[in-house]
């Protein structure tokens, strides 16, 4: 169930619902817009008590119950979630955003079997939304559909440059899945691609670090594996860097490097609740 | 035309069957019922989602009566919560083989039927005295039982010392035989998982959807190493081995000396944190290497929910490989030695095991030769955890799979072709390796909760040749555990093996040492390195047989 928990973090930080103009009537649309702020401005508690009081003045504002759906799941509060967002997909059945939220909730409690028809309707209503297409991706990924995944990763990319709105996320999550199919060269161009959209994303230097020392370039991993370790952000954590640090130093034999690496990697192992 | 067309039809056809002979497809009948090993694993559930009932499902092949047929030893769980096998339903089991292909129960007259929730069970003779005995691993109890040569087993727990440890009475769920220290007397290594009981089980999912918490809500353990004092007892050394330090969620055990050095080194599966690997240093003492050796953990960092372990050489270089399986969306690891200070490289992706076990939820495992044509399979026992079939839309029980290895460069999943029996899907737990029949080919025994126990007789074609090599140890522990073996073949190869019997996950194989010789009829030279070194050399040994090879005395 590892995979739904990245999930978590996209909900947070990423992806403001667009509203759509004829929300913008409700009585309760105001308070909507001021939780939605404090929302983007990660203050969760005041952004829930103005969620309620835009649902008290309008119990169908749907973009009110959508943020609330999202508050709950950032909260680990996923039946309150599913409520909220069966609440706004029974007022407005068209809600692109609402069904792929809807999918998430699936997603992020692990269940793919409900994510993957959610998604898939979201993509209905949603055609151009990228995000659809990527978490299509992550979830055929998971059953094992590898080339259905992958076809979903390259629409996600199309509909984000489109936008002109790339993303490196996008790119790595393909990049993750030709590594594993074993198609490296197409591999190295995601990354690429991810890197030239996001120079300094720790994220793309570890990806690349990780294909060099699988093809066999130690050296080149080494560094860009240290590069990696410097940036900030990304999903990629403090000790996968390290241990890759560890095998990269030692391939390229630098044994007291390595060892230097995984003396810290067992430090923050020791840290680590357990 | 100058040649006679008979001639050039024959050379034709010579060449034809050089050329294009498909390789024999590994096969397997399912035969327990025929063969009277009727043995059902219960775990006790009753929709409590209790996490003890995931785990359990050790098998033992061991030959306890020494008539030359491998006889076979089962786990089994207890009523929940207390722990108590109310029933014989619960009894662990042991069949006899009667050197037929056929079983006959055992347990009463043995004195095995056990006590407690059982997991898993490591088999080997730890006293010297030339039989088979048994520690049963459990929850809050092991139990180490003495084959008394008759037929019976004494329940010896309390008087070795093995009644509690430090940790209390810990939930255990693998165990090993290994003679760490090469004083010709076999110690035990037990995995321990996470801190647990019944009365505070915790609980997860919500009131109407609950399942099974993750291992990482739990407290780990660490392992324990018990020290054979030579008189019938253990001494607990796993602090001042340095064993006892690192703290984990203890899955399968595997063994081997992995750096040659003549030590045995011991390699510990850990479920969703990094594995352990330590390195014996050959003074009573080990360190925890796994980071360093680049086995802690998978390629991109990630820690998998390790199960089951094998240690092999599955490249025929001469030095023994590691092999993880763990659960859905992990892919099962491939760890090729590099040799001494090298460590290992990770080859799941280059040799196709990583894509194509992706989907898969493994437990036991086991790197033989399935179809002795000198390169070690791997067989895997397979299931996905209870319940989480209802999250990825298909069923948890899941047929088993056996993968072929090509020259040693990549591994071919040749479950379809593996008997219609193969293909029939359960939640598979344990496996054990033996060759039940003597006919040179490894067959499987397979445990599934809440079913029925599976037996597979491998009876794979092409008529292969094959060696099998039964060590006696005399300065050396009496089974050789720890010994590797050496196999020159006319064709030039280089085979490697070697004894051990603690195999995949809680569970325990077979002590001979295999090897699969192709066409050849014989091997030019069989070396056996001993634990602690010393060397010995048989030339020109005829395939197809067992080989029984006893210590020489001097050194």
């Amino acid at each position: 169930m590892k995979w739904a928990r990245i999930a978590v973090a996209y909900l947070i930080c990423a992806m403001c619902a667009r509203s759509q103009p004829q929300w913008r009537e409700s009585p309760g649309y105001r308070a909507y817009q001021r939780g939605n702020t404090l929302f983007i401005a990660k203050k969760f508690p005041e952004s829930e008590a103005a969620i309620d009081e835009a649902l008290r003045l309008d119990p169908k504002l749907v973009p009110a119950l959508t943020l609330k759906a999202k508050l709950a799941m950032a909260s680990n509060r996923f039946d309150m979630a599913r409520g909220s967002l069966e609440q706004a997909l029974a007022v407005d059945p068209n809600s692109g955003y609402a069904e792929f939220l809807y999918g998430m909730e699936a997603y992020v409690t692990s269940d793919l079997r409900l994510a993957l028809p959610r998604f898939e309707k979201a993509r209905q209503l949603s055609p151009a939304d990228p995000r659809v297409a990527l978490y299509l991706g992550f979830t055929s990924e998971a059953l094992g559909h590898t080339d259905k995944a992958m076809s979903y990763y390259e629409e996600a990319v199309r509909l984000e440059q489109s936008a002109s709105a790339p993303q490196a996320a996008t790119f790595l999550a393909g990049s993750r899945l030709l590594l594993l199919m074993g198609r490296q060269e197409d591999c190295g161009r995601w990354i690429a691609q991810a890197l030239k959209v996001e120079p300094g994303s720790r994220d793309g230097h570890f990806e690349l670090a990780r294909l060099l020392l699988i093809k066999g370039e130690a050296a080149k991993a080494v560094r860009e594996g240290e590069t990696a370790l410097v940036l900030h952000g990304g999903d990629a954590t403090d000790a996968q860097i390290h241990y890759l640090l560890i095998r990269a130093y030692r391939d390229s034999g630098s044994p007291a490097q390595a060892t230097r690496h995984a003396d810290i990697l067992r430090l923050l192992d020791a840290k680590a609740p357990r | 035309m100058g040649l006679p067309l008979r001639l050039v039809t024959l050379g034709l056809l010579v060449a034809s069957c050089a050329g294009t002979m498909p390789e024999p497809a590994i096969r397997f009948e399912e035969i327990a019922r025929k063969a009277g090993l009727n043995f059902e694993l219960r775990n006790g559930a009753k929709g409590q989602f209790n996490q003890i009932e995931l785990m359990g499902g050790g098998v033992a092949v061991l030959d306890y009566n020494n008539d030359g047929c491998m006889d076979i030893f089962f786990t089994n769980g207890a009523e929940i919560p207390s722990l108590r096998k109310t029933g014989p339903e619960f009894h662990n089991r042991l069949f006899r083989n009667n050197c037929d292909m056929t079983f006959t129960d055992v347990t009463e007259e043995a004195g095995l039927a056990g006590e407690g929730y059982s997991m898993a069970v490591a088999a080997a003779d730890f006293d010297n005295d030339g039989f088979t005995d048994i520690f049963v691993a459990g929850v809050h109890r092991n139990f180490l039982y003495r084959n008394l040569g008759n037929g019976h087993f004494a329940d010896i727990t309390q008087k070795a010392g093995l009644g509690g440890s430090r940790l209390g009475n810990p939930w255990s769920i693998s165990a090993g035989w290994i003679d760490y220290d090469n004083d010709g007397w076999l110690d035990l290594f037990i995995s321990n998982y996470v801190v647990w009981d019944a009365a505070n089980e915790l609980r997860c999912g919500t009131p109407e959807q609950q399942f099974y918490c993750h291992p990482d809500v739990y407290t780990g353990l660490p392992g324990q190493l018990l020290h054979n004092n030579r008189d019938g007892t253990f001494t607990d050394v796993s602090r001042q081995s340095g064993i006892g330090r690192y703290v984990g969620k203890g899955m399968g055990v595997a063994f081997a000396d992995i750096d040659g050095d003549g030590f045995t080194d011991i390699f510990v599966a850990n479920d969703s944190s990094r594995n352990f690997l330590f390195h014996n240093q050959g003074n009573g003492t080990f360190r925890e290497i796994a980071l360093e050796a680049g086995v802690a953990l998978r390629d991109d960092g990630k820690a998998i929910a390790g199960m089951g372990a094998d240690l092999r050489d599955f490249d025929n270089d001469g030095r023994p490989d590691l092999v993880e399986s763990g659960m859905i969306n992990d892919s099962f690891q491939l760890f090729r030695n590099l040799g001494p200070g090298r460590g290992f490289a990770d080859y799941g992706l280059r040799t196709g095991l990583l894509l194509a076990t992706r989907q898969l939820t493994g437990w036991g495992l086991g790197i033989y030769d399935f179809d002795n044509d000198g390169w070690k399979d791997i067989f895997f026992a397979l299931a996905h955890f209870t319940e989480l079939g209802k999250f990825i839309g298909r069923d948890s029980a899941l047929p088993n799979r056996v993968f072929r290895n090509v020259d040693g460069t990549r591994f071919e999943d040749v479950s379809a072709g593996a008997g219609p029996a193969f293909q029939l899907a359960g939640l598979h737990r344990g496996v054990a390796f033996a060759d039940f029949d003597n006919d040179g080919r490894m067959d499987a025994v397979v445990t599934q909760l809440n079913g029925p126990a599976k037996l597979f007789h491998n009876v794979t074609a092409g008529g292969a040749h094959w060696l099998a090599v039964q060590l006696h140890g005399t300065r050396s522990n009496r089974q050789g555990l720890g010994a590797t073996v050496h196999v020159r073949l006319a064709d030039g190869r280089d085979l490697y093996n070697h004894a051990t019997t603690a195999v995949g996950y809680g569970s325990s194989s077979e002590p001979l040492v295999r090897f699969g010789l192709g066409v050849n009829r014989k091997a030019e030279k069989l070396e056996i390195r001993w634990p602690g070194g010393a060397t010995q050399e048989i030339a020109d040994v005829a395939a197809d047989r067992i080989v029984q090879v006893t210590e020489e005395t001097k050194r």
